[in-house]
């Protein structure tokens, strides 16, 4: 996701740049599985037992299917220990998890940006919001993400494509729980393509087809992934040198010039070690990822890690709370339905702690979900056979709702990753170890999920509301940040507000680790927008001599 | 007989048999209805023979075959042994299960047998409406069970309804299929459709 940023903006400014990525290439439009009809998927596209076994971690999510595990890293080959239950979800080719994200792009707030500092948890966001707004706008634009116009001070608006439709019952659900709840209903803004671009900087994408199979990559290029978007842009201009199968695990650091002169990576397949040098390195890796890059860099400058001064690289883990889904079925609206297949659901905006809303705890969350009729799966638990079952093959079936909360998690120090130098990977690389856990604002925001939930499928007047109370592992919504937060403090923070470490700036961290609270918004559009003004930066001080 | 002494699992779902016989208490031993679902006899399953089954015996795959065309008939659209589903069943057993709902499965198989043989016939030389009375009712008392873990007989009709419409006649023949639906309408009403039910 940033380091397809990264490259963009690095060699549209003129930079000879190497890409490095420890998985396999990926090239659009060639994506495996992405034509192929249900007819000719294996079991039904369902996952089986091997991969169940070897992805066992990826498992848990429900995610991976035959059409789409090529995305899913093999967890037995790339084993990490869970001190407490974590599910680390691993995306190793070129793309990363941009080829399998849901695309939910929403922008942080002015209060996502002010809350640290007004109530005194972790530390103070460096930037604000106007800072970052335009670099928003310009992400939104090339990515091409479309919503609705909605004024909402804790969700702001931005350049949007057209709207997908809510349809017949998220209408009427919408209506109900402003009414009786004054709460907003939107549609989610996702990063498909619901009309041509505003740009022709991307003549490889189209507009979106309403397959639904953006999960296995998408041959339109209708959905943003660095892999249809970003490394073409990069790559046209002749600037970009891009390398599959290296696993860059250390930072060179030379103590003369007080700077880091490049990485130092083994193939991915031969073993074969390789320095590469750059006058200015972009950490991209993913929050883990770039946090065990950079504490395996040992130095005599850095003996706790690249960049670690103050003790906080690997610390302040966050995710987003995530307890589990609520679900109703819903009465009526027996003559209508939908046809094509939305990429996208609906999105019920923070509404907690927010204006004169007052909590037990910090923050809040919002909740996707979507209504639909349901299919045949319905049969699955029914006696019905023969000639009165395919008959009633031939109606869609009632109609029901479910929707799942995306909470904050707040940056707590003791919720942590490091490295365990005794075990090893089978590349002799040591394992990464990591300890996080939600805690008592996280858990009695949890209550606040649930009831909220059957509060509205309720207040709609919906049937056989359930509400589920799954144990939640941090780790699981794979949003995981904060790992090397930026701040004005270089004593509690371990990049500036530039994405520069603050200790080294010709370094710079431009995924989820520099994330100094999680908000309760998908992530990846704030990754976007910082990773392009960090490459703007580092060029105009590359310019200037300052690098 | 003897190579499937040395499938894993075998012990286990010998144990299960003898429980499931001493539960049924019928006049057929589940070993008797065990035999004769693994007996060497039985009628090669029609559209199966080219490819031995993975997971069940021919005699097995018979009978779940009869299942789940009980189920799923041909009409005038296609039936579940049109869409391949008794295959798509034995491979979904070998690939998708973990061993412990094997067992349970082949012990269900069995237990399925020995309760159909009470009315003093093997299920597969009953009438036909014998049978579907018979899956009707296992069917029934199935559903109204705790279902946990699934019976067997749910184990099948998930799965026939799973391969029936991961077929391209269970899917093409009884919904509106479209590849690149090209944009999506959220409120249709259903006269304007082609067909009320779109593949999704």
């Amino acid at each position: 996701m940033s380091g397809g940023w990264a490259a963009k903006e690095l060699t549209e400014k003129g930079l000879k740049t190497l890409v490095l990525d420890r998985g396999h290439m990926v090239r659009h439009p060639e994506y495996p599985t992405a034509l192929k009809d249900p007819w000719d998927l294996p079991f039904g596209n369902r996952i089986t037992q091997e991969t169940r076994k070897r992805k066992y971690v990826w498992s848990r999510t429900g995610y991976p299917t035959p059409a789409n595990e090529l995305w899913f890293t093999d967890d037995l080959d790339n084993p990490y220990v869970e001190e407490e239950p974590f599910d680390w979800l691993r995306a190793y080719h070129v793309g990363g998890r941009s080829m399998h994200w849901a695309r939910q792009s929403y922008r942080f707030s002015p209060m996502d940006f002010e809350g640290n500092a007004r109530e005194g948890v972790g530390i103070p966001w460096p930037i604000s919001y106007d800072e970052i707004a335009p670099w928003y706008d310009k992400a939104e634009t090339f990515a091409g993400i479309s919503g609705s116009v909605e004024g909402l001070p804790q969700l702001p608006d931005g350049k949007f494509l057209p709207p997908h439709d809510l349809n017949c019952v998220e209408v009427d659900f919408r209506k109900t729980i402003a009414d009786k709840l004054g709460r907003k209903l939107i549609i989610g803004r996702c990063a498909n393509l619901t009309a041509p671009l505003t740009h022709n900087e991307s003549p490889q994408r189209g507009t979106c087809q309403a397959r639904n199979m953006c999960i296995r990559g998408c041959p339109y290029g209708a959905y943003f992934s660095s892999v249809s978007a970003t490394l073409p842009s990069a790559e046209r201009t002749g600037n970009m040198t891009l390398v599959a199968d290296k696993i860059a695990y250390e930072v060179i650091y030379d103590n003369e010039k007080g700077k880091a002169t490049g990485v130092r990576v083994l193939d991915a397949k031969s073993g074969a070690q390789t320095d590469y040098f750059a006058k200015v390195i972009f950490l991209c890796a993913s929050s883990l990822g770039t946090a065990y890059l950079m504490l395996n860099s040992t130095s005599s400058r850095f003996p706790n890690g690249f960049g670690n001064d103050s003790g906080e690289l690997g610390h302040n883990i966050m995710d987003h709370n995530k307890p589990g889904g609520s679900s109703a079925s819903v009465d009526g609206y027996l003559d209508v339905a939908y046809t094509g297949r939305r990429p996208n659901g609906f999105y019920i905006p923070r509404y907690r702690n927010v204006g004169k809303d007052k909590r037990n705890y910090l923050r809040g969350f919002g909740y996707q979900g979507r209504a639909a009729r349901a299919g045949y799966g319905r049969f699955n638990d029914s006696a019905l056979i023969g000639a009165e079952l395919k008959q009633a093959f031939q109606e869609p079936g009632p109609w029901n709702i479910s929707m799942t909360a995306f909470g904050e998690i707040l940056p707590y120090h003791e919720n942590h990753m490091r490295i365990d130098r005794d075990r090893k990977d089978k590349h002799g690389l040591p394992l990464l170890v990591v300890n996080a856990v939600v805690r008592d604002n996280e858990l009695k925001m949890q209550e606040d999920m649930r009831n909220d939930a059957a509060e509205m499928l309720e207040a709609a007047g919906y049937k056989d509301i359930k509400v589920n109370s799954d144990d939640f592992h941090v780790g699981n919504s794979i949003h995981e940040m904060g790992t090397a937060r930026m701040g004005h403090d270089p004593k509690k923070s371990v990049l500036n507000k530039y994405n520069q470490v603050h200790a080294c700036k010709n370094v710079y961290v431009t995924d989820g680790s520099f994330m100094v609270s999680s908000g309760c918004q998908n992530p990846s559009l704030t990754y976007m927008a910082f990773t392009a003004r960090a490459a703007h930066h580092a060029v105009e001080e590359l310019r200037k001599g300052n690098l | 007989m003897s190579e499937l002494n040395d499938a894993p699992g075998m012990q286990a779902r010998r144990e299960i048999l003898k429980r499931a016989a001493w539960l049924l208490g019928g006049a057929i031993s589940a070993p008797a209805a065990l035999a004769v679902l693994q007996g060497c006899h039985q009628k090669t399953e029609p559209g199966v023979a080219a490819a031995a089954p993975k997971f069940l015996t021919a005699a097995e795959l018979a009978l779940v075959a009869e299942i789940a065309e009980i189920m799923i008939p041909k009409t005038n659209t296609s039936g579940a042994r049109d869409a391949g589903v008794p295959a798509f069943i034995d491979l979904a057993l070998d690939g998708l299960y973990p061993a412990e709902d094997q067992a349970r499965y082949r012990a269900g198989l069995v237990e399925f047998e020995t309760a159909a043989r009470a009315s003093g016939k093997p299920f597969l030389e009953q009438d036909e409406q014998a049978r579907a009375d018979f899956l009707h009712n296992a069917l029934a008392v199935a559903v109204n069970s705790d279902r946990k873990p699934k019976p067997f007989i749910l184990m099948t009709r998930e799965l026939t309804l799973l391969g029936y419409f991961s077929s391209q006649v269970g899917i093409t023949e009884n919904m509106e299929y479209v590849a690149v639906p090209t944009a999506y309408h959220g409120c249709v009403p259903l006269s304007q459709m082609k067909k009320h039910v779109y593949w999704e």
